[in-house]
């Protein structure tokens, strides 16, 4: 009996620990950018080329690829630029009008005041 | 613009017709206060006797108001004449708005909402007012004043999302407050410092509110046709709710609310009030005359005004403009409180803003209809107090009759013994007609219904109405004395400066648990038993008397936890009680809400929810860099700063997300370098428990 042949080999395809993470990794980024199928994998598979040995190799190879599509998630549309959430400002004031909540402790200045007006004319 | 100088005409009508309310109320409280200083014992303390007939006055006066609105209501909506309608200026109008420079903003100012109704909201409103094709003469605004870092994420993502969907960038607008001074009137009023020269008109909305495409035209035509108003104010009403407490709600505010409304509409004409949402305003007065000013001192009646509504339709009027209520317009909604603890929580608030109108009473330039309204709202809780105090003073002295015995001779030179005399028909005419004020206008709540339709068919049938409605009175007699104990300590506990603290308010039918139930209410149950207890143990006869008060005081905890199921609420739907006609005829808008709240969520690869905000700006890319562009300002702060952020992002590293405060998240949202970083970090964590707390890891690993 050949027990040798009952037993495959190890092979230099067999994927790491390492490698699996830095796979999963990736494609969980492609998936959270929810770009079009090919395109994502393609950029996972790109980033996969260099057998990157931990998330975080698999993350800057993924990284720059993106980088150098022009789609690092970092600002939509043009780097750099904000996204507008809302129309250019046009600004005004608005302050607080006098409320004389006790108007019987200045009545009678305001009456001498209106007694003043309507004998001197208006005042300052 | 209002000629503050020039009295309109409708001023004179109005002040002849308060004049008339005035007589019609006091002629009749005069009689009946008479009447009860005579039923008193005559050999009762003065004092108490006084303290007695005082809030005696003061109840029935108060209730008679609510009377004669409802009776003036009802006249108008039969007669259907009503020269001052203010919808009269849109009759027979399309649904457009001439003038290109006619804009209005819509606000929704949100505070820790459930983002995914105010979305939907949104979009159901939004999509009406497209229909109408007057959708250039609109913008909206989510005003947010949200505090809560996972909120926050969760309203830029449904914002940005809706935008897309709907094509609606450049006309659907977000801002997020940075701080929350003078909460939400100082949200609006941010708003009409950063933009409200750009808009002639704002309508605010509540986080719950939705209003018709057309509706909004309408107010825009009137307001266009009508340059002295300055506020038109809506009557909203109530829908979208299952617990029983909501839907009794929402079918007095169907069956009662139109007679109140038009009631309140004859008696008050231009000097109506506005409720804070649902109305729509004349922006360049609002920015010139009704910001508010912070009341000086310290105490719960400082600071702050929290009920701005009412203050700022004083001002408005001050300044020469109308405040009308259009009570003929429909297409207005709004939810109520689910439960009976969320409806108190909500009078908390309230009940602390309508005291703080006492300081603002006899402030300078307001007009008295002004003030009547700052009385209103004051009594509207002050009355509990004024009702308790009857009440406990009443049981006091029967429990003093029966305890002390009768001093017939209180004089001794006096020959003849005062004998108590005993008219019973006067305490009956007088119980009775209480009884008439307070249920009368209930019944004819019902006549406009079954004119409009003799068959009643919204509403479940003529039977089924009458029915409901019966049901309606037995309940609200039930709640009333839990809401008069808990609204006299709300009173009490503000004028000493103490808060009663809670949560915040529900806004969904999730009901109320035997726990909760327990903490609020055991003090009110303990009450009600002792009280009855002690009244039964001394003067049984009196017992029966005061009985409805004490047995719903007693049984306020399973009161409470039944009144706020909505399987219970169901029930009575499928008996064809309660119905209201958006549940017999549903209205498009609403039938696009249900839609819409039933949306299926989006995509996203990641295990966690949607509600953790904090979590997806951090780990989400798209929602990391939509969050990052979202943020103005890219200045690096001040090196301690920096270098405390750098210590959150080292914390949240070493211990994942779930270690950061509620500040802490805070500070990294609104730093975007920082925020990167962490973003970056995180995704090259190479620790399998590291990655796993920012949920990075497929579920099997775990």
């Amino acid at each position: 009996m050949n027990f040798s042949a009952e037993y495959p080999a190890p092979s230099p395809a067999d994927v790491t620990p390492a490698q699996r993470a830095a796979r999963d990794r990736v494609m969980l980024y492609i998936r959270g950018l929810d770009l079009p199928p090919s395109k994502g994998l393609r950029l996972a598979a790109r980033s996969m080329e260099e057998e990157p040995s931990s998330p975080g190799e698999g993350m800057d190879a993924l990284e720059l690829l993106l980088d150098k599509e022009g789609l690092l998630p970092g600002l939509p549309g043009e780097r750099g630029q904000n996204i507008p959430s809302f129309p250019p400002l046009n600004r005004s004031v608005m302050v607080a009008e006098e409320m004389d909540r006790v108007p019987w402790r200045t009545s009678f200045f305001r009456f001498l005041r209106r007694w003043r007006r309507e004998l001197f004319g208006r005042g300052k | 613009m209002a000629d503050k100088d020039r009295i309109p005409p409708w001023r004179h009508t109005g002040s002849r017709r308060r004049l008339l309310l005035l007589t019609i109320v006091l002629i009749p409280t005069i009689i009946s206060a008479n009447t009860m200083a005579r039923l008193l014992p005559d050999r009762g303390s003065i004092l108490l006797d006084t303290f007695l007939v005082a809030v005696f006055t003061t109840l029935f006066a108060w209730i008679s108001v609510g009377f004669w609105t409802s009776i003036a209501g009802l006249v108008i909506l039969l007669t259907k004449r009503d020269s001052f309608r203010v919808s009269r200026a849109c009759d027979g109008l399309d649904f457009s708005i001439a003038d290109p420079a006619a804009r209005t903003a819509i606000l929704i100012p949100v505070y820790n909402e459930d983002v995914k109704r105010v979305i939907a909201g949104l979009r159901t409103t939004f999509a009406s007012v497209r229909q109408t094709g007057s959708m250039k003469r609109f913008d909206f605004f989510l005003l947010s004043d949200t505090t809560d870092p996972d909120v926050w994420i969760e309203e830029e993502e449904a914002w940005y999302r809706f935008c897309k969907e709907e094509d609606a960038f450049g006309r659907v607008f977000y801002r997020k407050r940075t701080s929350n001074t003078k909460r939400k009137s100082g949200n609006v009023a941010d708003f009409c410092r950063r933009w409200g020269k750009s808009y002639r008109y704002m309508a605010v909305f509540d986080a719950d509110s939705i209003m018709s495409g057309e509706t909004l035209v309408r107010l825009v035509q009137i307001m266009e046709a009508r340059p002295d108003i300055g506020i038109l104010q809506t009557p909203p009403k109530a829908v979208n709710r299952e617990t029983l407490i909501a839907r009794v709600q929402q079918f007095a505010n169907h069956v009662y609310g139109p007679l109140l409304a038009a009631g309140l509409h004859f008696w008050q004409l231009g000097d109506a009030q506005y409720c804070g949402h649902n109305a729509i305003l004349r922006v360049e007065p609002f920015i010139k005359h009704c910001e508010l000013p912070r009341l000086p001192g310290k105490g719960p009646l400082s600071g702050d005004i929290l009920s701005h509504d009412y203050v700022e339709s004083a001002l408005m009027c001050r300044a020469g403009y109308g405040i009308w209520l259009t009570y003929d317009l429909r297409g207005s909604w709004e939810e109520t409180p689910p439960t009976l603890i969320d409806e108190l929580k909500r009078d908390r608030r309230w009940c602390q803003g309508n005291l703080q109108h006492t300081r603002l009473l006899f402030t300078r330039g307001f007009f008295p209809a002004h003030r009547a309204l700052f009385i209103n709202g004051i009594l509207s809780y002050g009355s509990a107090l004024l009702w308790m105090a009857f009440l406990i003073v009443n049981s006091a002295q029967a429990i003093s009759e029966a305890l002390f015995e009768p001093v017939y001779m209180p004089i001794l030179r006096k020959f003849l013994p005062e004998l108590p005399v005993w008219r019973p028909h006067w305490a009956v005419s007088l119980l009775g007609s209480t009884t008439l004020l307070l249920f009368l206008p209930k019944f004819l709540g019902a006549l406009p219904i079954l004119l409009a339709d003799f068959r009643a068919r919204l509403y479940g049938g003529k039977i089924r109405l009458f029915f409901s409605i019966l049901v309606e009175v037995v309940l609200s007699m039930i709640l009333t004395p839990i809401r008069m104990v808990f609204h006299s300590l709300f009173v009490i506990s503000t004028l000493l400066g103490k808060s009663v603290g809670w949560g915040t308010q529900s806004r969904d039918d999730r009901g109320t648990t035997w726990r909760e139930a327990f903490l609020a209410h055991w003090w009110g149950s303990l009450l009600g038993i002792c009280w009855a207890t002690v009244v039964y143990l001394i003067i049984p006869s009196f017992f029966w008397w005061i009985s409805p008060i004490t047995f719903s005081l007693a049984l306020s905890v399973p009161i409470s936890v039944f009144t706020g199921r909505a399987a219970v609420g169901r029930f009575f739907r499928k008996a064809g009680l309660f119905l209201i006609p958006e549940e017999v005829d549903r209205p498009p808008e609403l039938a696009v809400l249900d839609e819409n709240l039933n949306m299926p969520a989006p995509y996203t690869p990641f295990p966690f929810s949607r509600k953790q905000g904090f979590l997806r700006a951090v780990v989400d890319p798209l929602v990391h860099g939509l969050h990052t562009s979202l943020l103005l300002r890219f200045r690096r702060g001040a090196p301690s700063k920096e270098h405390s952020r750098e210590k959150i992002v080292e914390k949240a590293l070493a211990s994942g997300p779930d270690s950061l405060t509620r500040k802490e998240k805070t500070a990294l949202l609104r730093a975007p370098h920082h925020l990167r970083e962490l973003h970056r970090k995180v995704w090259r964590l190479g620790d399998d428990d590291a990655a796993a707390r920012w949920g990075l890891v497929p579920p099997e690993k775990e």
